[in-house]
């Protein structure tokens, strides 16, 4: 048997036996909006920790933070250390914001905006709007699940098809399964990538340098720069550093999905362990370090593109097919499950928000499902049809999403903590926010390499601020 | 009470973003790593029992 073969044959088998062992576990499950979209509000700590890690992990965690290390070195610490600041942020946001969701049975995140500022027209604006951003994140994971199964093939079996494959079942699989299906699916991803982390990080540098510590002497010798931040205002340098991480850290759980997860716990308390809990899971980000720096010591000059399959080609060069499938199988698990979440909230807020609160379509539960369900495949095709069209690099995409994504955290924290704020303040920030976001990162302008986001983050707050004295008191929320 | 839990909640955020550009060095080498990996990890590793903290100041565990 072909090298090729057995890399692929293992991944084909990973893949339809994770969609098998879900498909199975929500094979009795009725499905109504609350079901299909936030999974009954049921979900145990545990249930919730695997979809939140099966959502957070995805490809760009796999390859990209890999990759960054490789061809940035140091600034790609950011990586790790925004997700623990996230957590402390979401102990004191996400129970209050599940407390809310429960209490007003909301399903989507635009709903959030629609019951705290009681304006319909945000959350038709705010659907729109996430729903056209979800795509292009839909297609970024596409190009992670690309870069992955190319090396599976070892460059010889063509992919496109394969990608185009395998997204095609996620599709209809979630189309099935909704977000239980998800979490379930998450189980098999999470164990998987845990393991396949755990040989990248801990074993390829024992086999090749002793250990370790040992792989970092010979990075001291080699490349030191690669081990520090560039100094102040430098390109990817301390300020850089600084304001990226907060502005990722505010807007991490700022994605439809991440309000999908927090509506499915069982309780409030199940939100807030969890928040104690998954920094834990990002020390696994330490291990995809150490495989960033093994692939740029035993596989250097990678160039483009190429350095998001660094630790990739390493195995594919030094380790068995069998060990290669192995890897890149829980690879594409970790593109594909995130895809199925994100498939599902960018649904989700079309046919809740746009659809049904916008034109008053399919407002009924049962059209309701039936409308969300056959969203999921039109998001699919969708991304699918952005993928071939507008291939970029991996990291690049993720900054993009993160840099809009961020500009909804003023109206999310306005609404736990500012009462004075309103639909009209929020709207504003946002329209601003989005404006400065995009222009900032479409140009080369930079001031001290601060993240773009971060400056359009602060005008989206002053105008925010201004916008909601400046008109009438809002109405109180529904109570 | 409330202040000491901001003051919880604040330290591994300041160390993870404002101090590192105060740690970005090489040496001293700390179980093989270099020091600001190190440092970042060590407060991450750190950041649930901040948050652990919290929750038992709330009496929420």
């Amino acid at each position: 048997m072909s090298a090729p073969f057995v890399a692929l044959s293992i991944v084909a088998v990973i893949l339809t036996g994770t969609i098998a062992f879900a498909l199975f576990s929500v094979r009795r499950l009725k499905m109504d909006p609350q079901q299909y979209l936030v999974g009954g509000r049921s979900f145990s700590t545990l249930l919730l920790w695997v979809l939140l890690a099966g959502e957070i992990y995805t490809s760009f965690t796999f390859l990209g933070a890999a990759g960054w290390v490789y061809g940035f070195g140091a600034p790609a610490y950011y990586i790790l250390a925004y997700q623990a600041c996230a957590y402390i942020i979401g102990y004191f946001a996400l129970p209050a914001i599940w407390r809310i969701a429960k209490e007003h049975n909301l399903l989507t995140a635009p709903d959030f905006f629609v019951n705290r500022y009681n304006s319909r027209a945000l959350g038709v604006a705010i659907g729109a709007l996430q729903f056209f951003m979800l795509v292009p994140y839909v297609a970024l994971q596409l190009s992670g699940l690309q870069h992955l199964l190319t090396i599976a093939g070892y460059g010889v079996v063509g992919s496109a098809w394969s990608v185009a494959g395998a997204f095609v079942a996620i599709a209809f699989f979630v189309f099935t399964a909704g977000l239980r299906g998800t979490a379930w699916a998450s189980i098999v991803k999470d164990a998987l990538v845990l393991a396949a982390v755990a040989f990248a990080g801990i074993a390829i540098p024992i086999a090749f340098f002793g250990s370790p510590a040992a792989m970092f002497d010979q990075l001291i010798r080699v490349h030191p720069q690669m081990l520090l931040l560039p100094s102040g205002a430098a390109p990817k340098g301390a300020i850089w550093y600084v304001t990226t991480v907060l502005l990722t850290s505010i807007g991490f759980f700022m994605g439809p999905g991440s309000f999908n997860a927090v509506y499915s716990a069982r309780s409030e308390s199940v939100v807030r362990r969890n928040t104690a809990l998954m920094p834990i899971y990002g020390l696994m980000l330490l291990l995809l370090v150490f495989a960033g720096y093994a692939a740029l010591l035993v596989v250097p000059g990678l160039k483009g593109t190429h350095v998001d399959e660094s630790f990739l080609l390493l195995i594919q060069h030094y380790y068995p097919p069998w060990v290669l499938g192995l890897v890149t199988g829980a690879g594409a698990l970790a593109a594909l499950v995130p895809a199925s979440a994100l498939l599902l909230a960018a649904a989700g807020v079309f046919a809740k928000n746009v659809l049904g609160d916008g034109f008053r379509v399919a407002t009924s539960d049962a059209h309701r499902t039936w409308a969300t369900r056959l969203l999921v495949l039109v998001v699919a095709a969708m991304a699918l049809a952005l993928w071939i069209a507008e291939p970029a690099t991996i990291g690049e995409l993720l900054l993009i999403y993160y840099n809009g994504i961020t500009q909804f955290a003023p109206g999310v924290f306005a609404a736990l903590i500012w009462p004075r704020a309103n639909a009209w303040g929020v709207a504003a920030g946002l329209a601003t926010g989005l404006a400065i976001a995009i222009y900032l990162t479409s140009t080369t302008i930079s001031l001290w390499s601060i993240n773009p986001g971060f400056v359009a983050l602060a005008a989206n707050v002053v105008v925010m601020v201004v916008v909601s004295l400046a008109t009438s008191k809002p109405r109180s929320a529904q109570a | 009470m409330r202040s000491l839990r901001y003051v919880l909640a604040g330290v591994p955020i300041v160390a993870l973003t404002f101090a590192v550009p105060f740690v970005n060095s090489i040496e001293p080498r700390v179980f093989g790593l270099p020091f600001l990996l190190f440092w970042i990890s060590a407060w991450i590793a750190l950041t649930p029992a901040f948050i652990w903290a919290i929750g038992r100041l709330e009496r929420r565990w």
